[in-house]
């Protein structure tokens, strides 16, 4: 085993004081596969594209076979035969596959003018050696995420790298699609790439990897021999405490019936159905996990049920009463919302704590305005966010500072704090524990579980797995707009819900 | 029959500014830059022509002058937004109105005149006679005898099809526009690619607004370019950059303005003739909003 | 609060250092230039009250800018709705005598309705048919200035001026002064107060304010998007009116060619100079009517033209985003290499 690359004493500060890599030396052999664990935040993005060069770093070097280097920029990267795959997929939907693949090393006649044919010869014969199944002529925008995934790694592959840098990239595959993918990676393996995996999935890590390093908190905490290791000690290192694996859900009677989503369908303009018949229902003091792959139909499900998006047919009820034709300040009497995206769709970022905090009390509650609703009484509003920060135990420098400044974690608490406070019977989350540390998740799922206990109803959509069966009662799965399985959470497993969100069928 | 060969001619006038400055927005727009700074552009080349032409006493230094005025005001622009990353809009309104104050200023310091610089020493850009063509009946008036930028233009609005189409520079310009961070990935800086096509853009102002000092008329007036800027805007994104579709909004909003003239020959007063282009965009706007609801309820 | 004071500083310094150079270049003295000027505008109660007379149609147009800006709605209409408020406000003062005790809020309101009329139209055209309203105010623009001029050209021209322009309207309706100062500014002030108090301590305020940040997050909130857009295309029209209806009233008592001048880009550009902020408006449009009174009173003494001031404001409005925006990197950045250093050591 030799060592192709080696980082020495790599540290990175982001302005204006968070330490992203923290004396970090690892290095890398080549014709391996190795992983780079840690939770959310831990730095392994962070080394990869310092290392990439993408970002530059603030001391230390990097040595490539030998030799010193710094890469100002990706291109300097791939020129040595450094590629790197993002957890975004980062191609261009209205181009095709070749002309995705070729963007950079465009073959020219005069001119420079594109040399289609040549182009599209040599992306094929690519596809064709690494056995990877696509059409170079079909348009980005109509293939599937995992053969996205597959256009990314191509690109690089056309540009002859020996090294594939791949950050989490089964964070967008269904459990079927994985082996696909490892299996493709252990073969560029045998033929002497070297393959750099990130992830936070200890299972996958431990079936792909040769050797896997720990990064917590911004350093290097070991690299050890995959053979030689488990889930709980990597776990441990991890997280540098023992992490529970095992559900804290304890038995809980459902009361009444609280939503329920009656024949909805959503039609798009050509006919396609992205929500097709769905039916279900939530009672109180239940917790229904909506399982399935990103794009089946969950986005389109939330937005109906919020109102940002009209059904085509259907209804929504909740405690008996029909939602479906009201307006969105109507139903957030009924429904609290925690979103996917907290950014875009759960805060305003630039606005103040306070002013966040009270969105939506401002115009439920009275004790909030005077002069008839005319005027907003700040007073109270400033009370409100003590006592939240108080109860809910938020980190903030003062109410009036930007949410930005606050951390993902403590911004979801403002989040999840502001949508529990108002008092509805309905609560709707959406990926509520997406891009947090392990501790912030275990507090979002301790509060979804005291939900449950206060016997509130809790419509919790998650592309995690893991999360459904520690919280969740029943577990749907969406397909294609429909709902293909209601299951109890004690009768099934993980591999057979992975086969719903599939195939819509169970696997032998 | 010379009333309709009037009014293609002037038609054909009208459109080329708009054409010029569409075409080069064009290159802006495909790449991804909020670029607002027409106007400002054809402003300066207008005036900077006038005064190439005035002392040098020739045309092509006019020309010249012009192009490099409006590069001016895209070198700003790029160290502003590209290199200190400004926001464009709050780039692009104050270079226009840096554009007026400047040539508002120069007209009074250099030429001592306000309102309006005219001259017999301003050279304007001539007239193509194609001998063959210019006997064809009916066509050839309107063909040949044009203004020399008339065809420039017309060439122009090939070759950056050709260019946004067919090239490796036009790929990554698209590329540039739809997902930057895709282009960047692939080893080409996407801040290099926007600062060339703000280049090409000064390019097609230039050429545009030297159109409208030396050519359309021959003298330079306080802020001539009267909101022309604004029309391409919309033209380009009424079509969604395309060179061909520029060129036909152009004919119809040149069309609009020959229009104008045309009508104050009746006795239509002047101040109503000179709302029909701006008029006439508001509709074409109203078009172009129906057609993206249609297409937003069959695809969504 | 500390950063925007000193990032307004630098750029202000920065631009009258680039004015400096131009006026090196032509041959002139920058420094008794700039005495000049600032002698004009700030020396003194006389010039300074001529000051805040001049900064009232930058203030009410920025204001206008500034909330729109900030609440979502790309609003560059108030070339037009000035206009439009000024048409207004002469139309009333030529046809309607009444006591100055009532006919001046008449006009007044009068002003506030044709300017928001305007911003109707291109809030309507939005609401209707999903027409942008960035496209549609600045066509509207040009479309009101050529018919304001065909007004004051035929309809409602004075046979006895030399050039188009309406007659005197009523003297009751002319905005008097106090002392040397012109309660127009008292006007304005109000406004201004007004403004901050619906825009920071309303409910409708921070609505917008929510939905110019991320109407998403504001619409799942509950707030009405329509009727918040509505709202301020009609108050930011009003106040663009405003300003065009005071600017009659205390200035020449009658529509003239070119009234509107370049006060409502002028009015934008001091908006973003502001970063949309309601203080800052009135702060930065005071100091951009000071460079424009001082102006004038220099180029009598110094011969240096007036029109210098254009492009002074057009340097500083790209100085002072720019540094605003700098500063902040620059500090972040030198934090960061601290910090680095701190570690490897």
């Amino acid at each position: 085993m030799n060592d192709l690359i080696a980082l020495h004493n790599i540290v990175k500060v982001y302005p204006p004081n968070v330490l992203a890599v923290d004396d970090v030396s690892v290095s890398f052999c080549k014709g391996e596969i190795h992983s780079i664990v840690g939770e959310n935040g831990a730095g392994k993005s962070t080394l990869m594209k310092l290392l990439y060069g993408l970002v530059p770093f603030d001391s230390g070097r990097i040595e490539f076979g030998g030799v010193n280097v710094r890469f100002r920029k990706p291109g300097d990267a791939i020129a040595m035969g450094i590629g790197m795959v993002h957890q975004e997929i980062v191609l261009i939907p209205q181009y095709s596959v070749w002309e995705n693949v070729v963007l950079g090393a465009e073959p020219v006649r005069t001119l420079g003018r594109i040399d289609s044919r040549t182009a599209i010869d040599a992306v094929r014969s690519k596809i064709e050696e690494f056995q990877f199944n696509l059409d170079p002529l079909a348009i980005v925008d109509d293939i599937s995420v995992a053969a996205r995934q597959k256009v990314e790694i191509l690109k690089l592959l056309f540009r002859n790298v020996s090294v594939l840098i791949l950050d989490e990239p089964t964070a967008v595959l269904t459990p079927q699609e994985i082996p696909q993918l490892f299996a493709e990676l252990k073969r560029l393996r045998d033929r002497g790439h070297t393959i750099l995996f990130i992830s936070h999935r200890l299972d996958e890590v431990l079936e792909l990897s040769d050797r896997i390093t720990i990064m917590r908190k911004g350093r290097k905490v070991a690299t050890v021999e995959a053979s030689e290791t488990n889930k709980e000690s990597l776990a441990t290192m991890m997280v540098g405490r023992q992490v529970i694996f095992t559900s804290k859900r304890t038995p809980h009677q459902r009361g009444e019936l609280v939503f329920e989503a009656r024949h909805v369908d959503w039609e798009r303009g050509d006919g396609l159905k992205l929500l097709d018949d769905v039916s279900f229902s939530v009672h109180a003091g239940e917790i229904v996990g909506i399982a399935g792959v990103e794009g089946n139909g969950q986005f389109e499900l939330v937005n109906s049920i919020m109102g940002l998006e009209q059904p085509t047919r259907g209804s929504f009820l909740v405690k008996g009463k029909d939602i479906t034709s009201l307006s969105i300040l109507e139903r957030r009497k009924l429904i609290s919302f925690v979103p996917q995206d907290r950014g875009k769709m759960g805060a305003s970022l630039s606005a103040s704590i306070l002013d966040n905090a009270i969105m939506t009390h401002h115009r439920l509650e009275k004790r909030f305005s005077r002069w008839h609703g005319l005027v907003l009484d700040y007073r109270k509003a400033r009370d409100f966010v003590d006592m939240l920060k108080e109860r809910f135990s938020v980190q903030m420098a003062s109410r009036q500072s930007d949410f930005r400044s606050l951390s993902g974690g403590n911004q979801q608490k403002v989040i999840l704090a502001r949508e529990l406070l108002l008092a509805t019977p309905f609560f709707l989350m959406d990926q509520p524990t997406r891009g947090l540390d392990v501790g912030s998740i275990e507090y979002v799922h301790g509060e979804i579980l005291a939900m449950r206990e206060a016997d509130r109803a809790v419509l919790l959509i998650s592309a995690d797995l893991e999360e459904l069966f520690l919280v969740a009662d029943r577990i749907l799965v969406m397909h294609r707009g429909c709902i293909v399985a209601d299951l109890m959470t004690e009768k099934t497993t993980i591999e057979e819900v992975g086969a719903y969100m599939l195939g819509g069928r169970a696997s032998a | 029959m010379n009333v309709l060969i009037g009014l293609i001619t002037g038609m054909i006038s009208g459109a080329t500014p708009i054409l010029l400055a569409a075409l080069g927005g064009t290159f802006t727009f495909y790449a991804g830059v909020f670029n607002i700074a027409m106007e400002g552009m054809m402003l300066m080349a207008a005036f900077f022509a006038v005064l190439g032409s005035f002392f040098f006493h020739s045309w092509v230094i006019g020309l010249a002058f012009g192009v490099l005025g409006s590069l001016t005001l895209a070198l700003i622009f790029i160290l502003f937004s590209v290199k200190l990353e400004t926001d464009e809009f709050v780039t692009g309104i104050a270079l226009n109105l840096f554009a007026l104050g400047i040539t508002t200023y120069f007209l009074r310091q250099i030429f001592k005149v306000k309102g309006v610089f005219t001259s017999k020493s301003i050279v304007p850009v001539p007239q193509l006679h194609i001998p063959f063509i210019e006997k064809i009946p009916f066509v050839g008036p309107v063909l040949s005898g044009r203004n020399l930028i008339v065809y420039i233009a017309v060439i122009a609005t090939v070759f950056c099809y050709y260019l946004i189409f067919k090239t490796r520079f036009g790929l990554r310009l698209r590329a540039a526009g739809y997902n930057a961070d895709s282009l960047d990935s692939s080893g080409v800086r996407t801040s290099r690619i926007r600062m060339q096509a703000l280049l090409l853009c000064a390019l097609f102002c230039g050429l545009g607004g030297a159109f409208l000092s030396l050519g359309y008329v021959t003298l330079f007036a306080e802020n001539m370019t009267a909101g022309r800027g604004w029309i391409s805007l919309a033209a380009i994104i009424l079509v969604d950059g395309h060179p061909y579709g520029i060129a036909a909004i152009s004919l119809l909003f040149g069309f609009f303005d020959g229009l104008g003239l045309f009508l104050q020959n009746y006795g239509v007063a002047s101040q109503f003739t000179a709302m029909i282009p701006y008029i006439a965009t508001l509709f074409a706007l109203y078009v172009y909003a129906q057609r993206r609801r249609e297409k937003k309820r069959k695809r969504v | 609060m500390k950063r925007r004071l000193w990032s307004g500083l630098v750029g202000v310094v920065v631009a009258l250092a680039v004015g400096a150079l131009i006026m090196l270049a032509q041959g002139y003295k920058p420094l008794s230039t700039y005495v000049a000027l600032f002698q004009f505008s700030l020396g003194g109660i006389g010039p300074f009250t001529t000051t805040l007379k001049n900064s009232v149609p930058l203030v009410l147009t920025g204001l206008s800018a500034a909330v729109a800006f900030a609440s979502g709605p790309v609003n560059l209409g108030q070339p037009g709705q000035f206009v439009f408020g000024a048409l207004a406000a002469t139309l009333g003062g030529l046809y309607i005598r009444l006591p100055a005790v009532l006919e001046i809020p008449l006009l007044l309101l009068l002003a506030i309705a044709g300017g928001a009329l305007w911003s109707s139209i291109a809030a309507f055209l939005r609401r209707a048919f999903e027409m942008s309203e960035f496209i549609v105010t600045l066509m509207l623009n040009m479309i009101a200035d050529f018919f304001t001029a065909w007004v004051i050209a035929f309809p409602l021209m004075d046979r006895k001026a030399f050039s188009p322009m309406t007659p005197q309207i009523a003297k009751s309706g002319w905005i008097p002064d106090l002392g040397l100062l012109s309660s127009s500014t008292l006007v304005m002030l109000g406004a201004v107060v007004l403004v901050w108090f619906v825009f920071h301590r309303w409910r409708a305020g921070y609505e917008w304010r929510m939905t110019g940040q991320n109407s998403v997050f504001a619409r799942l909130g509950g707030c009405d998007i329509h009727r918040n857009f509505l709202a301020v295309m009609l108050v930011t029209g009003a106040l663009a009116g405003l300003a065009g209806g005071l600017v009659v009233m205390a200035g020449p008592h009658r529509f003239i060619k070119g009234l509107g001048a370049n006060y409502a880009w002028d009015g934008i550009m001091i908006a973003i100079m502001a970063n949309n902020s309601i203080v800052g408006t009135l702060v930065y449009g005071v100091f951009i009517a000071a460079i424009q009174t001082g102006a004038l009173g220099m180029e009598l003494i110094t011969n240096v033209p007036s029109e210098i001031a254009q492009v002074l404001q057009a340097v500083l409005v790209l100085i002072i985003v720019v540094t605003r925006e700098y500063t902040n990197v620059l500090l972040d950045r030198l934090l960061a290499r601290r910090q680095a250093k701190e570690r490897a050591a």
